[in-house]
């Protein structure tokens, strides 16, 4: 905010600097004071139709709006007088009339605004003794949202979210007065790259995702950030997952990926695709090691990796360039490919480093990228230059060593069980199970880039660190320590203390 | 002679049948008879074909139970030693057995055979013998545990037998005053008469004081509740914590023949053993006479077990303290108390 | 003398256990021989014959009440597995055609070897659909897997 022309103002009774052109709404929070608001959203201008934000400025009759007062040099804010309180229960009141006690089957229910707003700020018993107004409970609105229009307040977030956002502009405001209903235009559904965002920005539970409805409980959720790996944009994302009872003491079960909060990057908006990688993080997965296809229960990854150890050793020096294949990709994060090079093409001397990664796909224009990987800048600044496999190379080599399963959107599975049948010793590191298991001869389960720590480097080259955002289950370890197993099998020092 | 080792050999046999038997329906007379003074009812369910006899088939189900568990041996411990503390612990208290006179001699086939396996001359020494070499199998079994929760609750128990050892052989000093023999038979024939013409010439009458001495002691022999220190089941931990199964079994066994062995020295010793008092005047049959008196017996050995297991199951544990104290600073100077009374006694009639 | 007021109190003691002892032998006796008295020798209620009644606040195996059309009348909302302090209960909630009911447990099961019979699961429902009042209190099994009731089928 330098540069920024600042303004002086008083906030209940504190002087605060705000820079010019701010809001009070946005001021306040600038200094710690949080103003109650439903339909104000960072991202959008104010509208002010929630009313809820009303605070009380020095020298006006009636109470402003936070949202949408600009602050000026000199202002006197109060945020907390008791008319400020009144005003704020009423306006609860006033939604809470219509507003259908859902809270036990709402899906927001636990990060609900209203219901927060009303603990904090209402606690009102119930005046009406009409019955509430009946709506559709069930419009399916487009990509599996499911719209409530009894729940909904009304503060439009949806309809300037697909205005400004997207720009696609599906969802509208029909009717007047009490009548007022969102709805799409003539039944076209919403149908966008972002439309998950819609159920993040709604206060209430009017939008649900069919992804995600009814299958836990908001405070059930523990939030592991972390950063999106499905394209090299880098978003910042929340994986929420469940652990304990019925699960098993060592499970986890993931139930979604929310936006997280990057304004150098995404925002508070990812895309569908981001969001549909909740899939990769529990479903398909390999947990055991795999020998010749069949699980091993009680084979650990460590002992099955000392083989591989004692095949790499056992190729004389000279020949391992021509003889050692490995095939890396570009969802690894840094770490994992410095300590690679440092294997591979310093200490072994490979010649035969090659990448296979998932095929790019269209760029929407917005955050998702056309490269559909989360290290691509990475792979380049640890030093590698990355080229796709040759399956004749491969299949001149004695051992070989891949990583991930993305040599089958470049090659047919065929092509590459021909290639590799006639290799004696031939290793998969992959965290999904997929047709490649069956040309492997030991296949090792591997934590997805949720389970791991690490840094990307995004398409703008921003370089980004991220902690585990969930447990990998037991016996799942990320390539990290593979590598730093590998690294001290074969007698290389990588400085630190080892897990093997 | 023939004939003579297979009288022994079934008196032998008899006698250890009738006080395994005894032990064993101790076990159920215990539960019972805590359940009658608690207002409860007791194990009654074990039956057989659907006869339940309030609970008699209960000591048979327990035995079968402890028949079949697992012959558990702790790590690191001796598996020999680990069998042989109960078996010891089992051996010398059944052993006392052979010296208690259960009635007079009968005459059988023109031959005369008291009921009572071996007549020894210092049959209350080797009582007395028997029972201490008891504490070998506490002590051997708190030490094959190789638990030192095991071994100091055998320590426990080792300290409190000696100590009471003690007392209780001073308590039967004066007895021997009295009746000047160490011979069990003679001691019962020696209370045969009556006294002032109406008492029986119990030892009770004699030796009071000697009386008390001798049960309080004995009571702190058998390790059962006011003195259960060495095993203290509920609360501290004892010598037995390592054992299971069949040589629990035999530990508990050997408490409960203690139990026995105690009601049948007090019995023995202080109450007449066979003797029926007041029935010098009567003309029975011989054989009516052999009945009576071993039914007299075993009807006081069996006042006496109820007595101990009323004592039981009325008093509250002793401190540890308290036990030491109450056995030197009570029992022993009353013992020796006692000694000199009789002495004097003897000395003025 | 304390020595004395030891000893009296000692055999005050044995008194009372023995004087128990033979009144509760007296009436057992009695009941032995058929004659019915109204006080009995023991206080025990022999259970599996014999049953007392429960109390009404007696907390028993829980059950999931129904609506009037029979569906349950839970609307999944898994507060009481919120509430929940020995993690005993799971709920997977299902979409109901009724967009008035909408949210409804498919799978609704308590694992009674978890369960500690605190009732906070009856406290916490806001529509009154578990409560523990069966009597049930036979509860035992020979599996582990006996011990994982499904509710929402009762």
């Amino acid at each position: 905010m330098s540069g920024m022309k600042m303004v002086g103002l008083k906030l209940d009774g504190r002087t605060v600097q705000a820079p010019e052109g701010t809001s009070v709404l946005k001021a306040a929070e600038l200094a710690g004071i949080a103003i109650p608001h439903f339909c104000y959203h960072p991202a959008f201008e104010a509208e002010g139709n929630c009313r809820m934000c009303l605070v009380e400025i020095e020298d006006l009759p009636k109470l402003e709006l936070a949202c949408s007062t600009v602050v000026r040099e000199g202002l006197i804010v109060r945020t907390s007088t008791p008319s400020v309180l009144q005003a704020r229960k009423d306006v609860l009141e006033f939604l809470l009339a219509e507003h259908p006690l859902d809270c036990p089957i709402c899906d927001k229910a636990g990060e609900c605004k209203l219901q927060e707003y009303y603990d904090r700020h209402g606690l009102f018993p119930g005046r009406f003794v009409e019955a509430k107004e009946k709506r559709d409970k069930k419009v399916a609105i487009g990509k599996g949202l499911l719209l409530d229009r009894e729940r909904c307040i009304l503060c439009t977030r949806c309809v300037r979210f697909l205005r400004k956002v997207t720009g696609t502009g599906e969802l509208g405001v029909f009717e007047r007065g009490v009548r007022a209903e969102i709805g799409t235009y003539d039944g076209v559904p919403v149908d966008n790259n972002y439309s998950g965002n819609l159920v993040d920005i709604c206060p209430v539970g009017a939008i649900t995702d069919t992804d995600f409805r009814f299958k836990t409980r908001a405070w059930f959720l523990k939030k592991g950030p972390t950063v999106c790996p499905i394209c090299s944009r880098g978003c910042a994302v929340v994986v929420e997952s469940v652990t304990g009872y019925p699960l098993g003491i060592d499970e986890r079960k993931v139930f979604r990926i929310k936006a997280g909060e990057n304004p150098s990057v995404n925002g508070t908006w990812i895309c569908d695709l981001g969001r549909a990688g909740r899939r990769d993080i529990d479903e398909r997965r390999h947990v055991r090691v795999m020998k010749n296809a069949v699980p091993e229960e009680e084979l650990s990854w460590q002992k099955a990796l000392a083989d591989v150890t004692a095949r790499i050793r056992a190729v004389p020096g000279p020949e391992r360039s021509a003889k050692i294949a490995v095939v890396l990709n570009s969802r690894l994060t840094c770490e994992e490919l410095v300590l690679a090079r440092r294997i591979f093409a310093e200490s072994l001397g490979l010649g035969k480093i090659s990448f296979a990664d998932p095929k790019p796909g269209a760029a929407d224009g917005f955050l998702l990228t056309e490269e559909r990987v989360p290290n691509a800048r990475g792979v380049l600044q640890s030093g590698f230059s990355p080229v796709l496999p040759d399956l004749d190379t491969l299949a001149a080599a004695e051992v070989v060593l891949v990583f991930g399963s993305h040599l089958l959107e470049h090659f047919s599975e065929e092509a590459i069980s021909r290639a590799l049948a006639g290799i004696p010793s031939k290793f998969l590191f992959s965290a999904h199970a997929g047709p490649l298991d069956r040309s492997a001869e030991i296949v090792f389960p591997v934590a997805v880039p949720a389970e791991k720590s690490g840094t990307y480097v995004n398409i703008d080259g921003l370089r980004q660190s991220f902690g585990r955002a969930v447990e990998p289950p037991p016996g799942v370890v990320p390539e990290l320590e593979i590598f730093g197993c590998l690294a001290n099998g074969l007698g290389l020092n990588r400085g630190e203390p080892d897990a093997c | 002679m023939l004939v003579d080792v297979l009288i022994v050999l079934v008196k032998v046999v008899l006698t250890l049948t009738w006080t395994l038997l005894l032990a064993l329906f101790l076990t159920w007379v215990e539960r019972k008879q805590s359940a009658v003074m608690q207002d409860r009812i007791g194990a009654n369910r074990a039956s057989v074909f659907g006869l339940r006899l309030f609970g008699l088939f209960q000591p048979f189900a327990d035995a079968i139970k402890m028949l079949f568990k697992e012959d558990f041996v702790p790590s690191f411990s001796q598996r020999f030693l680990h069998w042989l503390a109960p078996a010891i612990s089992f051996f010398f208290v059944a052993v006392t057995m052979v010296a208690v006179p259960f009635g007079d001699a009968v005459r059988l086939f023109g031959r005369r055979i008291p009921l009572q396996v071996a007549d020894l001359n210092a049959a209350l020494l080797f009582v007395l013998a028997m029972l201490s070499l008891g504490i070998y199998g506490i002590l051997i079994g708190g030490w094959a545990s190789r638990n030192r929760f095991a071994l100091i609750g055998s320590l426990r128990g080792a300290a409190q037998i000696i100590s009471y050892e003690v007392a209780l052989g001073l308590s039967l000093v004066g007895l021997i005053m009295v009746f000047p023999s160490l011979r069990l038979s003679k001691i019962v024939e020696f209370q045969g008469g009556t006294l002032f013409g109406f008492l029986p010439k119990w030892g009770i009458f004699l030796q009071p004081l000697g009386f008390a001495v001798f049960f309080l002691a004995g009571l702190a022999e058998t390790k059962r509740v006011p003195f259960d220190l060495p095993e203290g089941e509920s609360e501290i931990i004892g010598f037995y914590t390592e054992y299971g199964g069949l040589k629990f079994g035999l530990f508990m066994f050997a408490d409960f023949l203690e139990v026995i062995v105690l009601s049948s020295l007090a019995v023995t010793l202080f109450f007449g053993g066979w003797q029926v008092p007041w029935l010098g005047g009567l003309k029975l049959a011989p054989w009516a006479v052999t009945v009576l008196q071993v039914l007299a017996f075993n009807l006081k050995v069996f006042f006496f077990c109820w007595l101990q297991v009323l004592v039981r199951w009325t008093y509250p544990r002793f401190r540890y303290d308290q036990l030491m104290d109450f056995g030197w600073k009570v029992l022993v100077p009353l013992g020796v108390v006692n000694i000199l009374v009789t002495g004097l006694v003897l000395a003025l009639r | 003398m304390k020595i004395g007021r030891v000893l009296k109190e000692l055999l005050r003691g044995a008194g009372i256990t023995a004087r128990h002892f033979f009144v509760n032998m007296v009436f057992h006796t009695l009941k032995l021989f058929g004659v019915r008295t109204k006080r009995r020798g023991a206080v025990t209620i022999q259970y599996p014959e014999e049953r007392k009644e429960l109390s009404p606040r007696h907390r028993s195996l829980h059950r999931v009440l129904s609506r009037e059309d029979g569906k349950p009348r839970c609307v999944a909302c898994m507060l009481c597995v919120t509430v929940c302090p020995s993690e005993c209960l799971s709920v997977e909630a299902a979409e109901d055609d009724d967009p008035e009911v909408q949210k409804y447990p498919a799978r609704f099961v308590v694992d009674l070897s978890r369960c500690c019979f605190c009732g906070f699961c009856v406290e916490a429902c806001p529509v009154d659909a578990i409560r523990m009042d069966t009597g049930e209190i036979r509860l035992a099994s020979y599996a582990r897997s006996g011990l994982d009731l499904p509710l929402e089928k009762r």
